[in-house]
């Protein structure tokens, strides 16, 4: 790693970081609140047959528990975006970005090799998914204590929860580098890693809204990120796993193939 | 033409370099060698294979065939300590826009890991104010772009340089300067590997100059030598009876008309001095013998010489 290269990617992103995390910590503070003020309306909504029970849930979030209603915050599609704006945005522009402006030239121009860029930029986009991610449960644990919520959940799994989500949004970030580094644009590279993303999002919801096909759920990344599951204690071990060979797969082939290839001039 | 000899103690060999995109054959068994302390003029039009030459160097682009060495480096294996110890300036230089001209410059020769020994020195000559490099980039102009590309390049003081068409965008006062910094880097024994398809800076301040045409290698020589092998435009006025130039060495295509004569000359002037001398010459010209006219030779009937005059 180069840290001269890893302090430069972060300050490209500062600003970002800052409205990301901002802006996190407040929709992450906003979901105990919803819970508290709407669980009971919403249950009753249910309860009385007027709008079907998947309807009020986002994946495998509800706003019928505590537990429920913090994985929909970790689920929403406002999540989805401030992630997103890292783990596709950032990760795709890091090298094709660069080499889309001519910067990759100047950049390789130094001692570094290209397995050294890569593993730069992907610490970088580690520790920037790691802010964000921390300020979403730093925001909902603010607002459990400002709920007086405490009781209902045991803070001690947040680290897990945590852990689980950086390694579902290292996922989607490892998959938009391995595009990053395989295409002269972003274009393409942004086209093929929001697809990912968002095929994994269709097939986690649609499998939460109509349970004939909630085995499709199995094939999406989201499900197995269940902070749910983790802060009632029943953490699957297999979901991390699983993610963790998510992980591993990109970073193989970009490990493989960037150093491999052939960097003509831009045009 | 492609056997040139790659002997070792030079700064860049190349032997059968040789790279295709697809069908494209971009460098076609390009054997070359770049002696240390020299200013190696790389020419050819746009499109002839000098910025893949230069990108294979580097390790940008990996050789479909050949091998090469840069410092007596492998390219394919050790393509990071080279970049180490060369100065790069890519053709139409991209910089980071967000910054200033100060911290990129700053930036790159952190991530170079030297010292910028050079920087104050190629700041002044080029004209980089201090209040000119706290500007941000994305308020230069392509000239300033370019110098600050320059300095980049040179800051870090490198053993090689290599510069891709480097004076583009500079105007004629930098250009100028630009020349200077080349010869005092030659002066202290620093080695330049120069692309351009500007055919008089190449004649100004290059010792040799390979001449480069669809990725073949068409000449690699001295440049005066080229020059002395190049024929010149002579031109002569006279009173009374024509001078007999049927000994000359080295004349032909001569056309007389009235009192005027012109031919072209190769080789030795000397012996065509003495022929003419007389008291009834009125008038002599003898242009300059320009790298033009060797490039023309190899780039006959082709369109690509005519972008290549200046």
């Amino acid at each position: 790693m180069n840290p001269r290269l890893f302090l430069q990617t972060l300050r490209w992103n500062q600003f970002k970081l800052l409205a990301v995390a901002a802006a996190a910590i407040g929709w992450g503070l906003l979901l105990p609140i919803i819970y508290t003020s709407f669980s009971d309306a919403f249950r009753q909504l249910v309860n009385s047959g007027t709008i079907p029970k998947q309807l009020l849930g986002v994946g495998s979030g509800n706003f019928f528990s505590l537990p429920g209603a913090l994985t929909i915050g970790l689920e929403h599609p406002l999540t989805i975006a401030f992630m997103g704006i890292f783990a596709v945005g950032s990760s795709v522009a890091a090298v094709a970005g660069e080499r889309e402006r001519g910067t990759l030239e100047v950049l390789l121009a130094r001692p570094i090799s290209r397995r050294t860029l890569y593993r730069t930029v992907a610490a970088a986009l580690i520790v920037l998914l790691a802010v964000v991610m921390a300020a979403l449960l730093g925001g909902q644990a603010i607002g459990i204590a400002l709920q007086g919520l405490g009781d209902q959940i045991n803070l001690a799994y947040m680290p897990l929860v945590f852990l689980n989500g950086l390694m579902l949004w290292t996922a989607f970030a490892a998959f938009g580098l391995a595009a990053s580094v395989s295409f002269d644009r972003t274009a393409p590279a942004l086209g093929l890693t929001m697809a990912y993303l968002l095929v994994n999002y269709f097939l986690e919801i649609l499998g939460s809204l109509w349970t004939d096909v909630a085995w499709s759920q199995q094939y999406s990344l989201f499900h197995h990120f269940q902070p749910g599951e983790i802060l009632t204690g029943k953490a699957d071990p297999l979901d991390f796993v699983i993610l963790a060979v998510a992980i591993a797969i990109p970073v193989m082939f970009a490990v493989i193939v960037f150093p491999r290839r052939d960097l003509a001039a831009p045009s | 033409m492609s056997a040139m000899g790659a002997g070792p103690g030079q700064v860049i060999t190349a032997q059968g370099l040789t790279k295709h995109y697809g069908n494209v054959r971009a460098l076609v068994d390009l054997t070359l060698d770049v002696r240390p302390g020299e200013i190696f003029g790389f020419l050819g039009p746009n499109g002839a294979g000098k910025s893949t030459m230069i990108r294979t160097l580097l390790g940008f682009l990996h050789p479909t065939r050949g091998t090469a060495t840069v410092l007596g480096l492998d390219i394919s294996t050790d393509s990071v300590e080279i970049r180490g110890r060369v100065g790069y300036l890519p053709g139409g230089i991209a910089l980071y826009d967000s910054l200033s001209g100060r911290d990129a410059l700053d930036y790159l020769v952190d991530l170079q890991g030297r010292e910028p020994v050079r920087r104050e020195e190629l700041c002044e000559r080029l004209q980089m104010a201090d209040g000119v490099l706290k500007r941000r980039v994305r308020d230069y102009s392509r000239g300033m772009r370019q110098k600050i590309g320059v300095i980049q390049a040179l800051q870090h003081d490198p053993e090689l340089a290599i510069l891709d068409e480097p004076t583009e965008g500079l105007d004629p006062l930098m250009q100028h300067a630009f020349y200077g910094i080349m010869e005092d880097l030659r002066a202290q024994g620093r080695t330049i590997f120069f692309s351009s398809h500007i055919l008089s800076e190449v004649e100004r301040v290059c010792d040799r100059v390979a001449i480069i045409r669809a990725g073949h290698l068409m000449a690699l020589q001295d440049v005066d030598e080229l020059l002395a092998r190049r024929k010149r435009k002579v031109q002569l006025r006279w009173r009374g009876a024509a001078p007999d130039l049927s000994g000359v060495p080295g004349i032909a295509d001569v056309v007389i008309k009235g009192d005027e004569m012109r031919a072209t000359l190769l080789g030795e002037v000397a012996p065509f001095v003495r022929a003419i001398a007389s008291p009834s010459l009125e008038d002599l010209t003898i242009e300059p013998a320009r790298l033009e006219e060797a490039f023309l030779e190899y780039y006959a009937g082709d369109e690509a010489s005519e972008e290549m005059r200046g």
